[in-house]
């Protein structure tokens, strides 16, 4: 199935079924119930199909372009019936396992993913390490048929959901730094994983500290080589800012839209507006351009780091202007679409933190796209 | 659409012929090199590839006055000009009443050696005409502004008679009528390119401060490695490649220009410039201040070029209205 076919096709899909994969947002919408809600619509996709396409067949997929999967989940954002921050997790998960776990394990678990049965979390930054992602000190000894996990992850997105992670541990020296790391599948319910999921500025418990006290893996759950665990994140980041990214351009797009139809006459100042829908358009060109190299089977590398900055300052951008064009219903409304202007604006302030820090992008793109060598 | 050897060997050939100091070289190299063949064979594929290294090389030529007689239906060539807008505007540099034309506009580096300039013009009802008449019949002043070496002249004639117009002998004593649509048209291949010569001089500024960023050495280190430095030119290739993306998708699959998208290109085109040219300038510091080195040629440029067939300022509003009236965003190119 080719691209136009999809389309059509889910788009007359999706105008018959929409009503049902709605779901109402708001401040009283508690987080439980979107992950309930993003769960139906994975399940109600799969079983129809949609979803299938674009993954290979060998983990449940129906094969074909990943342009499929780029635009099934810019149709969902764009008719606000997923938020793509949790719905496109799966677009950095399910690719490191395909990649980088023995078939068997991703042919058994990447259709409960990809079907809503499940969700996975990712358990890359500690406390002590967040941008130096390389000093990372969750520890797992191997020990016969299995590694022990000992010590703690942070921000990690949908922990306390999660039947899954993908973990990063240091299995080398506490000196071997980004060589002696390594991935591991980490099934949630083991003996010695807590999760405390932490209360979020924007009133949603998006993130959790997690514990690994004595956590025992089997070794077959090791994901690449052991010691190769780097090579397993850096494989993972660009997809972080292709497929995901262009869900959440559209998702920004139809936002930026539902201001637009609803704002009273007088609170846009034009030339605000006109500079934002200006950026938005510039980071669906970049955005698209990236989709279509992924779809040829180039490797992503680090020019995808221009997408995110684009996407992080777009994202602040198109709030920026919410703030200004409606404060009050930021600041003091009451109603459900005040609260959710006041969420996504206060969320849009991690906007430059998440996925590697603004500051992070820029560092890649002086070193590895400038020529600038290392930074002192 | 062009294969890609077809357009590298265009690509080398068109980069050579911007290595002419003069701008009548420019004019002979670009003749030689079959710049406006290619543009009437290739279509709009041409235009990225010729205006991004004009910029690139901060080199002057009449390309921008072929690409719009050209987009209007007129027979272009080296004897040709093209009067633009005045600076800053976008409406038509002439008017026509009672049977005279009056220009106010700007001629490019090509009006002082063509005998021939096309006028766009409106007549009292706004219907457009473009009249092409004798160069030696309208007065030139010479604009030295920020950017002499770009050539531009402030183009002035009253009372003129139509029908002095060369493309009026015989049955057309007016010139040739204009659709709207086909000015809008033309705006937005002349938008098109001026983007793209805008991200072409951005490229250049950011390469020499680049170069600068790895030579020069304080405290012991390149300044390159130092935070502060990095992120400007990090924040400066951000901006240039977001400018190249939209321009990239301003041309439709049939290779028509999106007169939407191309508007939104110059403008952000114009403002990224801005933005690539003060950090560059700060990262170049003392030296990008001086005369002789070459910094400030481009500064030059995109501060001129900002001004051509609508500025980034002006361009945002509009767009901005033009959303407020329509109540919605205007559908992007499909994945």
């Amino acid at each position: 199935m080719d691209l136009p076919e999809f389309r059509a096709g889910l788009d007359a899909w999706l105008d018959e079924h929409e009503p049902e994969l709605r779901m109402e947002a708001g401040p009283d919408v508690a987080f439980d119930q979107e992950i309930e809600h993003l769960s139906k619509v994975k399940r109600t996709t799969y079983d129809a199909g949609w979803m299938r396409r674009g993954w290979p067949e060998r983990v449940g997929g129906l094969g074909g372009s990943t342009l499929l999967r780029a635009y099934l989940g810019e149709a969902l954002a764009s008719r606000d019936l997923i938020e793509p921050g949790i719905y496109s997790m799966t677009e950095v998960l399910a690719p490191t396992m395909i990649e980088f776990a023995p078939a068997g394990l991703a042919a058994e678990m990447v259709p409960r993913l990809l079907r809503g049965d499940e969700t996975w979390c990712q358990g890359f930054s500690e406390p002590g390490s967040g941008s130096d992602l390389g000093s990372l000190a969750c520890r797992a000894r191997r020990d016969g048929g299995s590694w022990h996990v000992i010590g703690q992850k942070v921000w990690t997105s949908l922990a306390q959901y999660a039947h899954r992670c993908v973990l990063l541990v240091r299995t080398g020296t506490p000196e071997s730094g980004s060589r002696g790391i390594t991935a591991l599948f980490v099934d949630m319910d083991s003996p010695g994983v807590t999760v405390r999921p932490i209360r979020a500025m924007h009133g949603r418990d998006e993130f959790c500290e997690v514990f690994f006290d004595d956590v025992r893996v089997p070794l077959e759950r090791t994901l690449g080589e052991a010691g190769g665990g780097w090579a397993v994140a850096m494989d993972l980041l660009p997809y972080e800012r292709s497929t995901s990214l262009w869900h959440r351009g559209a998702y920004l797009r139809q936002r930026l839209g539902r201001l637009l139809a609803s704002v009273p006459d007088g609170t846009i100042d034009p030339g605000d507006l006109g500079a934002v829908a200006q950026l938005a358009f510039a980071l669906h060109a970049r955005s698209r351009g990236t989709q279509h190299r992924m779809e040829r089977g180039e490797r992503l590398g680090p020019e995808t780091s221009v997408d995110k900055v684009l996407l992080a300052t777009t994202e602040q951008a198109v709030f920026d202007l919410v703030a200004d064009a409606v404060p009050a219903a930021v600041a003091v409304g009451g109603d459900a679409a005040a609260g959710r202007w006041r969420t996504e604006f206060l969320y849009s302030r991690a906007a430059t933190v998440y996925g590697g820090s603004a500051e992070i992008q820029r560092g890649i793109i002086a070193r590895r796209l400038l020529g600038l060598g290392a930074e002192r | 659409m062009m294969d890609t050897g077809t357009a590298e060997l265009l690509g080398e050939s068109l980069e050579a012929a911007f290595r002419n100091e003069t701008a009548a070289a420019v004019e002979a190299s670009l003749a030689e090199v079959g710049w406006r063949e290619a543009l009437d064979e290739e279509g709009i594929a041409v235009v990225p590839l010729l205006f991004g290294r004009q910029g690139m090389a901060n080199a002057v030529s009449g390309a921008l006055d072929d690409l719009l007689t050209t987009a209007l239906g007129l027979p272009a060539g080296p004897d040709t000009a093209f009067v633009l807008p005045e600076f800053g505007s976008c409406g038509p540099p002439g008017r026509i009443h009672d049977g005279a034309l009056t220009v106010r506009g700007l001629g490019t580096v090509r009006t002082a050696g063509a005998a021939h300039a096309v006028v766009l013009a409106a007549g009292p009802d706004g219907a457009l005409r473009a009249v092409t008449v004798e160069t030696g019949k309208l007065q030139a002043r010479p604009i030295g502004g920020v950017d002499p070496r770009l050539g531009l002249t402030a183009m002035e004639g009253q009372g003129l008679t139509a029908s002095q117009g060369t493309a009026s002998q015989g049955t057309a004593p007016q010139g040739t009528g204009i659709a709207a649509a086909a000015w809008e048209g033309a705006l937005a291949s002349g938008r098109l390119a001026l983007a793209h010569e805008l991200s072409g001089a951005s490229r250049t500024m950011l390469r020499l401060a680049c170069e600068h960023a790895v030579t020069r050495v304080q405290f012991g280190s390149p300044i390159g490695a130092f935070q502060a430095v990095r992120h400007r030119l990090a924040e400066s290739l951000v901006a240039v490649e977001s400018t190249e993306a939209a321009a990239g998708a301003a041309i439709e699959e049939g290779g028509e220009v999106s007169a939407l998208a191309a508007g939104m290109a110059k403008a952000l085109a114009g403002r990224n410039a801005r933005t690539v040219a003060r950090h560059c300038q700060q990262v170049l510091a003392g030296v990008g201040f001086t005369d002789e080195h070459d910094f400030h040629r481009y500064f030059r440029r995109v501060l001129t070029l900002d001004g051509l067939l609508g500025d980034s300022r002006t361009l945002t509003r509009e767009l901005g209205e033009r959303l407020l009236r329509d109540r919605r965003l205007p559908p992007p190119p499909p994945l």
